[in-house]
């Protein structure tokens, strides 16, 4: 692998409504598993990835919340929360799948401006 | 080098490499083409793509058998073009290609599926692609919608 | 320095928001139906005056849109004008 680019994914659509919730979080795998810095931030209807308790069985479909459960496997031990789209949707993010730390607008454009190369899901 | 502060204006820039991610339909909205649009430009301003990687409703892009109509612009061909004639790797995410009925002759026969779909200038190959890429590239640009 | 691309119109939650995310010294270019943002005198438009960041538009979707005089005070670019603005700005974000 070439030199360490950080990668900030920047997630913002619920987790069953459409597949790029999926797309988004098969990335951050891929990128994990290759030893790339990584960071995930949730914003807009991306936060409803969040809510613990999804249950997809009867779907047949796979679960990103279980998905994003099992980050802390992959060396991703927290992601970060749109504080104001979390608060818009009622969000217990001491409930969440994954650790959530809740960032105000100043501290995502900080998180924006510190990383190389940005994907938008 | 000065670079001036507004485009429009004549730019030196070092030649540097681009990976691209193409999320967007090829036969809905503008986004795919407008990509393969920038692709061309790039190369045309001395840059390098190195690759273009297809997710989700993009793997739709590398379609071999689409038919677009005789009045519009052939969404398939500038792609092709930039394989065959610039050497560009364009890959489609194995996992978004099965669902989207995108396969090559090795997974046609793994899936006993009647023919490879994908157009040969496409390869399907896993999301460590997109990330293999995104490590070397200078400037990494998404195109959806 | 981010370059924010938006290919959605202002009704859009793309638009709702980018426009959270988006910061002055950052540059936004509107493509495909993200130029309907760009009409004067509209909501949509004031915001994104308000919000401080460079203002463009990818001219072929303005042109096909037909709102080609109705987005002045932004920036008209073409394709080649969109690889410049990568040249400029490390990072590129997709709104879409």
């Amino acid at each position: 692998m070439a030199a360490r680019k950080r990668l900030l994914l920047l997630i913002r659509h619920s987790p069953y409504g459409s597949s790029l919730a999926r797309a988004s979080l098969d990335v951050a795998l891929a990128a994990a598993a290759f030893d790339q810095p990584l960071s995930l931030l949730f914003t807009g209807d991306g936060v409803l990835q969040l809510l613990p308790g999804q249950d997809s069985e009867a779907l047949g479909v796979r679960n990103p919340g279980r998905l994003l459960a099992s980050l802390p496997l992959y060396d991703i031990e927290q992601v970060y929360v749109d504080a104001e789209a979390a608060a818009r949707y009622q969000l217990d993010l001491g409930a969440a799948p994954v650790t959530a730390l809740a960032l105000e607008r100043q501290q995502i454009r900080e998180l924006i401006e510190s990383h190389e190369h940005l994907l938008g899901f | 080098m000065q670079t001036p502060a507004h485009a429009g204006v004549f730019l030196f820039s070092p030649a540097m490499i681009y990976s691209l991610l193409v999320m967007s339909a090829p036969a809905s909205g503008q986004g795919a083409m407008t990509a393969a649009r920038f692709a061309r430009a790039a190369l045309a301003r001395g840059h390098s793509v190195n690759r273009v990687f297809f997710l989700d409703a993009g793997v739709a892009n590398g379609a071999a058998a689409a038919v677009y109509p005789q009045d519009e612009e052939d969404r398939l061909r500038p792609w092709v073009e930039l394989a065959e004639q610039h050497g560009v790797e364009l890959i489609l995410c194995i996992a978004s290609a099965l669902k989207y009925g995108m396969l090559d002759e090795a997974e046609a026969r793994r899936y006993e599926k009647p023919a490879a779909t994908a157009h040969p200038a496409f390869t399907i190959s896993g999301l460590g692609q997109l990330v293999d890429a995104a490590a070397a590239a200078d400037r990494l640009v998404t195109f959806g919608g | 320095m981010t370059l924010h691309t938006l290919n959605a119109s202002p009704g859009s939650a793309a638009f709702t928001d980018c426009l959270r995310m988006i910061a002055a010294g950052d540059v936004l270019l509107l493509l495909g139906d993200g130029v309907y943002a760009a009409l004067a005198g509209t909501g949509a438009r004031a915001q994104l005056d308000a919000c401080g960041a460079r203002l463009c538009v990818l001219r072929e979707d303005a042109t096909a849109a037909g709102v080609l005089e109705r987005v002045a005070g932004t920036e008209l670019i073409d394709i080649d004008g969109f690889v410049a603005l990568s040249e400029q700005f490390p990072r590129q974000l997709a709104w879409y």
